[in-house]
């Protein structure tokens, strides 16, 4: 399994590598920014993710299914470029001394894992929407079916994260030598990764498409108002109707 | 009579349950090549290492093949008996339904079954996960022709679409246990550190190929279509077929 960390950059064969979580190819691959790597990584996140936005989206209309292919992978990679300064500063703040690439390069490991994932299981979201009635249909808001789909995606997404934040803290346990400062460190890039990421796609919405609204790639307002405002609102309305 | 001396049968040297933890390979016999279609389904109902030890060659694309196309013949047939139970248009849609069912949900489960392995460990190429669902599909679909002439009987005796319907059911149950079942014992070859993954994949499948026979519905009963007009969850349908 030596051979695992010698593949050429571009080489398809690192991504099972990655989600086997292989320590010492992950450790080799993380210490050095390789652009035809990262190239691949990015390559994975824009097909994972962006097939598994369009069987999203394919619910509402074929048109909605383009859109989401091309805001979901944009979410992933405007976070990690968003947050590349601060993730690669917090990392030596709390006591791992990595540079800012190679804080870059795990964090991309990572997302490309659960890009993976996520492209994987896209057929089966594919294969859930086509036998779900159409959303515009009364039967599918009222049924359980909306619920059902919609806990899907919320599962599905939630396992692609989970497995990737579990490889990039195995990884960086690996170069700190310590689970506790790997968890703390993993934490904070979580915390900002979260942080932009749900305000990115308050930006980008819709994903899924509400029947009730017209086709659009971004809403007419998409920079009025944030994700936390309207949890906030959202909030106040169930307490206070 | 009693000058003969006959070779007694070589026994293996360690019983079965230690077998199937040996390494691929280790009995000369799971190294013979497996030449044509029926020697692939005799080596998958009894030497299954082999088979799993064959699959792992660079030469494996005519094994699969033939697995493949063995699906697809014993798919058809079990269709057909599925089909004698409304007769007609059922004779050949039933059969086309079976067989592209499979062989779809085959596909939409494919990609998730090489991430599970990968997550838990295994060093399988997607050439030797591919390899595993056609073996899988294989012992399922002969094991459905072992169960075809009991179905036909049930089919012809009865006029119950519910009830033919939960027999067929039945039967492609047990035959999914011995697919699954070739399928696990493929992916502890290939060094699965757990079985978490698998068993998930495993429901997944289930699932896949349940709300399958609704997608295609009707596959026992007949209908104006060939495909349903209405889209609904497996569940459902069921219970509807229950409730007439």
């Amino acid at each position: 399994m030596q051979m695992s960390a010698t593949y050429a950059n571009f080489d398809l064969r690192q991504i099972p590598v990655l989600l086997r979580g292989h320590p010492e190819s992950l450790d080799a691959w993380a210490q050095r920014w390789e652009t035809k790597r990262v190239l691949l990584y990015v390559v994975v996140i824009v097909v994972g993710t962006g097939v598994y936005g369009a069987a999203m989206g394919c619910w509402r209309a074929p048109l909605q299914a383009i859109y989401t292919g091309i805001k979901f992978p944009l979410i992933v990679l405007l976070t990690t470029l968003g947050n590349a300064f601060l993730n690669g500063m917090l990392a030596p703040l709390l006591g791992l001394n990595l540079s800012f690439r190679q804080s870059s390069v795990a964090i991309l490991m990572s997302f490309t894992i659960a890009a993976a994932i996520l492209g994987a299981f896209s057929p089966l979201i594919f294969f859930l929407v086509w036998n779900a009635p159409p959303l515009s249909s009364r039967a599918a808001m009222s049924s359980a079916t909306y619920q059902f789909i919609l806990l899907s995606h919320v599962a599905l997404i939630a396992f692609a994260g989970v497995t990737a934040n579990v490889r990039l803290v195995q990884l960086l346990q690996r170069l700190s030598g310590s689970g506790i400062l790997a968890r703390k460190i993993l934490f904070a890039w979580l915390a900002g990764n979260l942080f932009l990421g749900s305000q990115l796609s308050w930006n980008l919405r819709p994903f899924v498409g509400s029947p009730n609204l017209p086709l659009e790639f971004l809403r007419p307002n998409p920079f009025q108002g944030n994700f936390y405002e309207s949890v906030v609102q959202a909030a106040r309305h169930l307490l206070f109707p | 009579m009693n000058d003969t001396k006959a070779t007694p049968p070589v026994l293996p040297t360690a019983p079965p349950s230690e077998m199937t933890k040996l390494p691929l390979g280790t009995n000369p016999d799971e190294q013979a090549a497996i030449p044509g279609l029926v020697a692939a389904i005799e080596a998958l109902l009894r030497q299954p290492r082999r088979v799993l030890f064959q699959l792992r060659r660079p030469e494996s694309g005519t094994l699969i093949g033939a697995m493949l196309f063995a699906t697809l013949l014993c798919s058809l047939i079990y269709g057909l008996i599925v089909g004698t139970f409304s007769g007609r248009e059922q004779l050949w849609a039933a059969p086309a339904k079976i067989a592209l069912g499979l062989f779809i949900s085959a596909l939409i489960c494919l990609p998730s079954l090489y991430i599970f392995s990968c997550l838990t460990g295994a060093e399988a190429r997607l050439a030797d996960v591919c390899g595993l669902v056609a073996g899988m599909l294989t012992l399922m679909t002969v094991l459905l022709i072992g169960f075809a002439p009991v179905a036909w009987v049930f089919s012809q005796s009865t006029d119950s679409v519910a009830a033919m319907g939960a027999f067929h059911l039945v039967f492609w149950l047990i035959s999914t246990y011995f697919g699954v079942r070739f399928l696990c014992h493929g992916f502890v070859h290939l060094g699965a550190r757990s079985g978490g993954g698998l068993k998930v994949w495993i429901i997944i499948f289930l699932l896949v190929t349940l709300q399958m026979t609704t997608a295609l519905r009707p596959i026992v009963d007949k209908a104006d279509t060939f495909l349903p007009t209405e889209k609904k969850f497996f569940v459902s349908h069921w219970a509807e077929c229950l409730r007439k």
